[in-house]
């Protein structure tokens, strides 16, 4: 697009005789931009594969090992990975690979849920805290102070005391603590939006505050949540592996990443892979986790992009 | 439109043969806070007291060096920013009085189209979005296609390409993008424009054009323009009048051609002296009036005139008594100065 074109064009005639073409958006943009990242595609990849075997372990359990999450082959108790137990087995004979592939459902069942609900309370306070300022931002982030300044592992403690700890609960009760954070990150990125011109003019042709927060600041500060989404994810995995690996969490005999770590402590010396497969699990999650993160922030990015 | 009988508002009775638009003593300033407790401890007046009319069909053009108000005036008359205190009548209501469904509902009539194209066109909506938006607000279109066929005759009129309508803004140029954000403000056939230095930010080739532009719809919509600028020669050649500002007050208004050729404060007339004459023999000879010293802090201007600190002609009186702007009165110049220039 060149000024002469500009220049030689007749008055209200159209400026640019190519038209009709969609343009490309930000989106556009930023996948074309993460495409190009191979890390972060691998990272991609990884998790979606993640996703894919905690939705179909009932099935992978039924059709692929032949085992039950707490069918014991009493046979081949402590057995190394072999062919019948790719993984190995645990101190009851029960099938790592199946245990594993259950135990994603909670890690990443709790990660996506602990996200979404603390992305939520989080935009939303951010949102508000800083489009409208004033007392509501001074009241909004003084309890996000105070949130903040909970002993998170006296407060998972009390919590798991008082809740029964299963998937769903285990996801409030992080998600209770994680949201001020992000609610922080939020408002400060509102409150530069605010200022910008495009929300003036907006304000200039009467849009309400309605309009203002969901049509132009909301889609304006999106990427910035979808990283911290991301980043968020490997923090609220290594969390849950902590809380079950401290007996807080998942209860055994529900296999989960964390409870099995756990339980292979006692065995470690003799069956090592009973730790290290469970460990891996955690380590690649969070691993691809926070590097898709930074790959979504390099893409977003627009100061690397080249325009 | 002259001879039309007065139709009644809803507080007052305005005609055409008024002005559309009469500011009288309007005040903005903004807290300068400090400490734990944010007390404001000062106010920068970046307009204090202002006084304006401006009428039907007219250009008035607002200059004066950056920082002197004139953005913060328009954008005051629009209540994008809220005044401390003074009346905007607005077709004989006062803007300042407003509620807020009541102001909404006046931004069908007050328009404005801001400098930096660049920013102030959200990056994350196509151009037909954008253009589509004023429409959505006040529902203004019953459908979608007439939406469409409203968007397709807007970006057609500004003089883009329709079919451009599904692009984002960064795929444009700078004028290109500027046309946008005109015919977001005609959208909602606004009768006032406020067109805050919409030209600044644009190589001069594309000035023209945006000007031309700008005239060329003046004429087809009946509008009128409060137009802010810092380059005189772009005022002059646009404007009917031409109010000229310095910290916060207007020190100067009259006619475009009678500012040039007359100037009587020392402020317009050492403003005017800058401007280069594209004759090298003339240019050589030309009086220049050198100003003297910075413009003083708006949070503290000085006593009586404010001009006074950097004028060749200030005296005594000049530092006692705050000249009011129809101290030099010749028809419809008025200047704020006790001892005018010639």
């Amino acid at each position: 697009m060149i000024e002469s074109n500009e220049l030689a064009a007749p008055r209200a005639a159209p400026l640019e005789p190519a038209g009709g073409r969609a343009g490309r958006g930000f989106w556009q943009h930023s996948w074309e931009e993460l495409r190009s990242n191979r890390l972060g595609i691998a990272s991609a990849v990884l998790l979606a594969l993640l996703i894919v075997v905690a939705l179909t372990a009932p099935f992978f359990s039924q059709f692929v090992t032949h085992f039950g999450t707490t069918q014991q082959d009493l046979n081949n108790p402590f057995s190394a990975p072999s062919r019948t137990h790719w993984l190995g087995t645990d101190e009851l004979g029960r099938d790592t690979v199946t245990r594993l592939a259950y135990g994603a459902r909670i890690s990443l069942g709790v990660g996506f849920l602990t996200v979404a609900i603390s992305l939520t309370i989080g935009a939303m306070v951010g949102l508000f805290a800083g489009f409208y300022g004033g007392v509501l931002d001074d009241v909004l982030m003084r309890i996000v102070d105070v949130v903040l300044a909970l002993p998170p592992v006296f407060l998972f403690i009390l919590m798991s005391i008082l809740f029964r700890p299963n998937a769903i609960t285990l996801s409030v009760i992080i998600a209770s603590l994680g949201w001020a954070s992000l609610a922080r990150l939020v408002r400060s990125e509102v409150l530069s939006l605010r200022s910008r011109e495009f929300i003036v003019a907006t304000r200039s042709l009467g849009a309400r505050n309605g309009r203002l927060i969901f049509r132009h600041v909301l889609p304006n500060s999106l990427q910035l949540m979808i990283v911290a989404a991301s980043l968020g994810l490997a923090q609220v995995v290594l969390i849950e592996a902590a809380l079950d690996f401290l007996g807080l969490g998942i209860q055994p005999p529900t296999p989960s990443w964390g409870n099995m770590l756990s339980n292979a402590q006692e065995y470690f010396v003799h069956s090592v892979w009973l730790v290290i497969f469970p460990g891996l699990m955690i380590f690649l999650t969070v691993l691809a986790a926070n590097l898709l993160g930074n790959a979504l922030r390099d893409a977003f990015d627009p100061r690397l992009r080249h325009l | 439109m002259a001879e039309a009988p007065a139709r009644p508002q809803l507080r007052s009775v305005w005609t055409a043969a008024e002005p559309i638009l009469e500011v009288r003593g309007l005040t903005t300033w903004f807290p300068v806070r400090q400490g734990v407790l944010q007390r404001a401890v000062a106010h920068v007046h970046a307009v204090d007291g202002v006084d304006l009319s401006v009428r039907q069909g007219e250009t008035l053009g607002l200059v004066g060096e950056s920082g002197c108000g004139k953005t913060t005036l328009g954008r005051s008359i629009l209540r994008l920013v809220e005044p401390t205190a003074g009346e905007v009548f607005f077709k004989g209501r006062d803007l300042l009085k407003l509620s807020g469904s009541e102001l909404r509902r006046m931004r069908r009539e007050v328009a404005i189209v801001f400098q930096d194209p660049y920013a102030s066109l959200d990056p994350r909506q196509t151009v037909g979005e954008i253009v589509a938006e004023p429409l959505d607000i006040h529902g203004l279109a019953a459908n979608r296609k007439q939406r469409h066929q409203r968007v397709q005759e807007l970006l057609r009129v500004v003089g883009l390409n329709p079919g451009m309508a599904g692009r984002y803004p960064h795929e444009f140029s700078g004028g290109q993008r500027q046309r946008v954000g005109i015919a977001r403000a005609l959208a909602v056939d606004p009768t006032f424009i406020v067109c805050d230095e919409p030209v600044s930010a644009l190589d001069v080739s594309i000035q023209a054009q945006i000007i031309n532009l700008l005239q060329r719809l003046q004429k087809e919509f009946n509008l009128t323009y409060l137009f802010v600028a810092h380059d005189l020669s772009v005022v002059r050649h646009l404007c009917d009048r031409i109010a000229v500002m310095y910290l916060g007050r207007i020190v100067e208004i009259a006619g475009s051609n009678e500012l040039h050729r007359r100037p009587k404060h020392p402020y317009t007339a050492s403003l005017l002296s800058a401007i280069p004459i594209p004759d090298p023999k003339i240019e050589r000879h030309r009086q220049r009036i050198i100003l003297t010293g910075d413009v003083p802090s708006p949070v503290n201007p000085p006593s009586g005139c404010r001009f006074r600190t950097r004028c060749f002609k200030a005296q005594e009186k000049c530092a006692q008594e705050d000249p009011p702007l129809d101290t030099v009165q010749l028809g419809d110049h008025r200047a704020a100065c006790f001892f005018p220039v010639e």
